[in-house]
């Protein structure tokens, strides 16, 4: 890949999606548009960015932006911290906002892991405190195709089995003849997908009493992490937590939110830490 | 540091889930088929045994089920590690006191995650 191809694609990255991709690291540029550039048919990554820039095809550039973004996940990543989310952080929202529902968002969820194994985690282990609650699980990410794939369900021999125990891969599974596992219609249904970039306003998504920004803002460059941190501080429900990674912080980034008391990486907006419960 | 003996009669196999095992801060040992497996587990109990499906003296489902008659042979974390992986199968093993299943081929996520599962990690 030639330096100024490789400008092009890391200037793309961060104005679009707000990634910050080091020259150390272009091989990340090319495993991740291998596969627009297959069905595109362009020969290199030179050939790519030559015709982004002669065809000043906008929604091309969106694509190859998002899809310059990692998909990095599997299911139950951080079980801890997901366990905590369960067992701890919603039943306390629950019992605060006394509305009887809850809704949760995992903003940059990729393709959809982290969204259907909190729902296998509340099918299986539904906290007392939780019973009768209504909870929406909302999953977005910036790439359309990544999207659609997370809506469909279905995991190939690998990424079934990173993280799930073979227990729960046949209670909320069902292998398909090309050799595929799709989620039974149960688990479907209980997490819903829309595509969003986590750069622009998140106002129509609605306010959420939890939201999951996981392994997300870290790819970002440092000004930006603000940017967006603020965006979903705006999307918190009152008393709402955001939870982040593990080895995420804020610190330094935003005064919109500082550190929950009593919850391991949780975020809430700056004055209210006292009154978060968990 | 926990041991864990992996149990399959193909030495490739038996290379690289150690090297991975190996790499989770185990100490690695080897049998080539059953009856092995068993004769190492009555002279040291492992902590995990990461285990084959089809080996010829003793097949893994049988190992299994002498294991767990055993003395002792309730302890360990059996992990089998299999191409027989229809549901037919994998309810087998689990009835025979599996902790869980991997379906071959694997990698290394898979065994880590999977170790991470049923608690050895």
């Amino acid at each position: 890949m030639q330096d100024a191809t490789f400008d092009e694609l890391a200037d793309l990255a961060m104005q679009r999606s707000g990634q910050f991709i080091p020259k150390s690291k272009s091989y990340l540029i090319e495993a991740r548009l291998s596969a627009i550039a297959r069905r595109e048919g362009f020969g290199s990554m030179d050939d790519l960015v030559h015709t982004l820039k002669a065809r000043g095809n906008a929604v091309f550039a969106a694509e190859v932006a998002a899809a310059l973004v990692s998909k990095e996940t599997w299911f139950f990543r951080d079980r801890h911290a997901l366990t905590q989310a369960v067992q701890e952080v919603l039943p306390a929202r629950l019992k605060a906002s006394n509305t009887g529902r809850l809704k949760v968002w995992c903003a940059g969820g990729a393709t959809g892991q982290e969204a259907y194994s909190l729902a296998i985690m509340l099918a299986d282990n539904l906290p007392v405190a939780l019973r009768g609650a209504r909870i929406d699980i909302l999953s977005t990410d910036i790439c359309k195709s990544v999207t659609e794939h997370a809506r469909k369900a279905q995991y190939g021999h690998f990424d079934i089995q990173r993280g799930l125990s073979i227990h729960r891969v046949l209670a909320h599974f069902k292998r398909q003849e090309t050799g595929q596992w799709e989620a039974l219609e149960t688990l479907r249904n209980a997490v819903s997908f829309r595509q969003h970039n986590l750069m622009e306003d998140a106002s129509g998504l609605g306010q959420h009493d939890v939201i999951l920004c996981r392994h997300v803002l870290s790819g970002m460059a440092r000004p930006v992490r603000g940017v967006v941190a603020e965006r979903l501080a705006k999307q918190l429900a009152p008393g709402g937590v955001l939870l982040l990674g593990e080895g995420e912080s804020l610190t330094g980034l935003t005064k919109a939110l500082e550190p929950a008391r009593n919850v391991r990486g949780g975020w809430v907006v700056e004055g209210t830490a006292n009154a978060a419960a968990a | 540091m926990k041991r864990c003996l992996i149990v399959d009669d193909s030495r490739v196999v038996r290379k690289v889930a150690g090297r991975i095992i190996r790499d989770l801060k185990f100490e690695i040992a080897e049998a080539g088929d059953g009856a092995q497996a068993l004769d190492h587990c009555r002279e040291q109990m492992p902590e995990a045994v990461l285990l084959d499906w089809n080996m010829p003296v003793m097949n893994g489902l049988d190992f299994l089920r002498a294991l767990r008659r055993q003395e002792g042979g309730e302890a360990p974390v059996v992990v089998f590690c299999s191409t027989e992986n229809d549901s037919e199968h994998i309810g087998e093993a689990i009835r025979s006191g599996a902790n869980d299943f991997i379906m071959k081929p694997f990698d290394a996520d898979i065994i880590e995650s999977k170790f991470a599962e049923v608690g050895l990690i």
